[in-house]
């Protein structure tokens, strides 16, 4: 029994250390973490569309006793057309929002593939999206994600038919930078309470100030250039320290994103003109 | 048959880690579910159980979150195991024990997933996961495991009284 016991705990333990080590030397997870994920994938898909259903059935039941209150004779026509309304809502939403994505889409000068969010990991050690686009679709390791608004983080993971997004507040996140206004260089790191910062060279930073837009560098091969990261809402001076850093409103709403774009072609081109620019 | 259900459990905590829970954050805060469920699986059915659940509803996060695979598979199977070898001590039968253990055991197994990523140069601040992410979390996680325990007994009582 006791031997038992302890045998189990030493073979999670050896399990475990084994799947890091085998990461830590560029392994990857291999078959194993692709089955998981090709067995929780669609469960994670079902789960989504119920929850959405749950949301929308709860909007429905608090219209209908508003409609109630207000006039008990017209209450069965009032909630019948509130729900028509709420679909119609519902739905001009999404078609805005899709046509929004599909703008954007037109207008980039790069190749991309439409995916739809059906996970979310928000805990804070790591935040991430998962989107029902993967190896199949010719999604890659660090392909950027981009909504309309602007960057939402890169690929970290690719499986069959999925790919976990790693969100820009993600503590271990890190984009090249500029203040599009100054042109001030530095990075944007996630950090822990879920907020964004821009790290710059004190010398190269005095006139960088609240409100100013800060875009993706385009340094490097990963991220097109201009693409809108968010704006800064207040500089932390360190008097004489060689970084400052600026705390910035991220320029996506992480938690309302629904459908995202995967720029899988690359472009030179400076494509911040395409995304909105007012504060 | 228990221990399939214990399976179905444990996974279907993971994934619904994955998707319901993760939209029902207060600010940035989610509750650990699966924890919660390998913390009362572990209480009623021993360290194996609770070292196995853990491990299974670790690795599920690991692949699904995005992050090194095999943290959380070794940081809950060790919580689960822990929690299961205190049966029979520490008052653990007790709720009023139970809570402020599984908000320990939180904290704990949010301690030993930091020292492990340190490891392998995870760049968030002690300070700053601590206040945003460990604490609130294990806070988060002592109330849901509150409502569970009190959804339990109020499931024996009502089981009770019919059986009368």
């Amino acid at each position: 029994m006791r031997v038992r016991r302890y045998g189990i705990l030493l073979a999670v333990v050896l399990v475990s250390l084994v799947l890091l080590t085998v990461q830590t030397r560029g392994g990857g997870t291999g078959r194993a973490g692709e089955l998981v994920a090709i067995a929780v994938t669609p469960v994670q898909s079902l789960l989504v569309r119920i929850n959405r259903g749950a949301v929308g059935f709860w909007a429905n039941y608090l219209d209908w006793k508003s409609v109630r209150r207000e006039n008990t004779v017209l209450r069965g026509e009032n909630e019948r057309l509130r729900v028509q309304a709420m679909q119609v809502g519902e739905t001009h939403e999404e078609n805005a929002r899709l046509r929004r994505l599909l703008t954007l889409r037109d207008r980039l000068p790069l190749a991309t593939v439409a995916g739809e969010v059906i996970g979310r990991e928000a805990g804070g050690w790591v935040r991430s999206l998962t989107v029902n686009r993967g190896r199949g679709d010719g999604i890659g390791q660090q392909t950027p994600v981009i909504v309309p608004d602007g960057l939402v983080g890169r690929v970290v993971q690719v499986h069959r038919g999925a790919a976990v997004i790693q969100l820009l507040n993600d503590p271990a996140s890190t984009v090249g930078a500029v203040a599009q206004r100054t042109r001030t260089a530095g990075l944007v790191e996630g950090d822990a309470g879920g907020t964004l910062r821009f790290k710059f060279m004190a010398r190269d930073g005095a006139s960088v100030a609240p409100g100013d837009l800060v875009v993706t560098s385009g340094l490097g091969t990963l991220f097109p250039k201009g693409l809108p990261v968010g704006r800064v809402l207040r500089i932390e001076d360190k008097g004489s320290a060689l970084f400052h850093f600026a705390v910035l409103t991220p320029a996506v709403d992480f938690s309302r994103v629904e459908e995202v774009l995967l720029v899988t072609g690359q472009t030179t081109q400076d494509v911040a003109g395409l995304f909105p620019t007012d504060g | 048959m228990w221990r399939l259900l214990l399976l179905l459990v444990t996974v279907g905590g993971g994934v619904l880690q994955s998707t319901v829970v993760a939209v029902a954050g207060v600010g940035v805060v989610t509750p650990d579910v699966p924890l919660i469920l390998t913390v009362l699986i572990a209480l009623r059915h021993g360290p194996e159980s609770g070292c196995l659940a853990g491990f299974v509803a670790g690795l599920l996060q690991d692949v699904t979150g995005g992050g090194l695979v095999g943290v959380q598979a070794l940081t809950k199977g060790l919580a689960g195991f822990a929690m299961g070898l205190s049966v029979g001590r520490f008052w653990v039968s007790n709720p009023l024990v139970q809570v402020p253990g599984l908000v320990l055991l939180s904290v704990a197994e949010g301690l030993g997933r930091f020292l492990l990523l340190q490891l392998f140069h995870y760049p968030a601040a002690f300070g700053d996961l601590m206040l945003h992410v460990i604490l609130p979390q294990a806070l988060y996680n002592g109330l849901i495991g509150t409502l569970c325990i009190l959804a339990e007994a109020g499931f024996e009582l009502m089981r009770r009284r019919t059986w009368i």
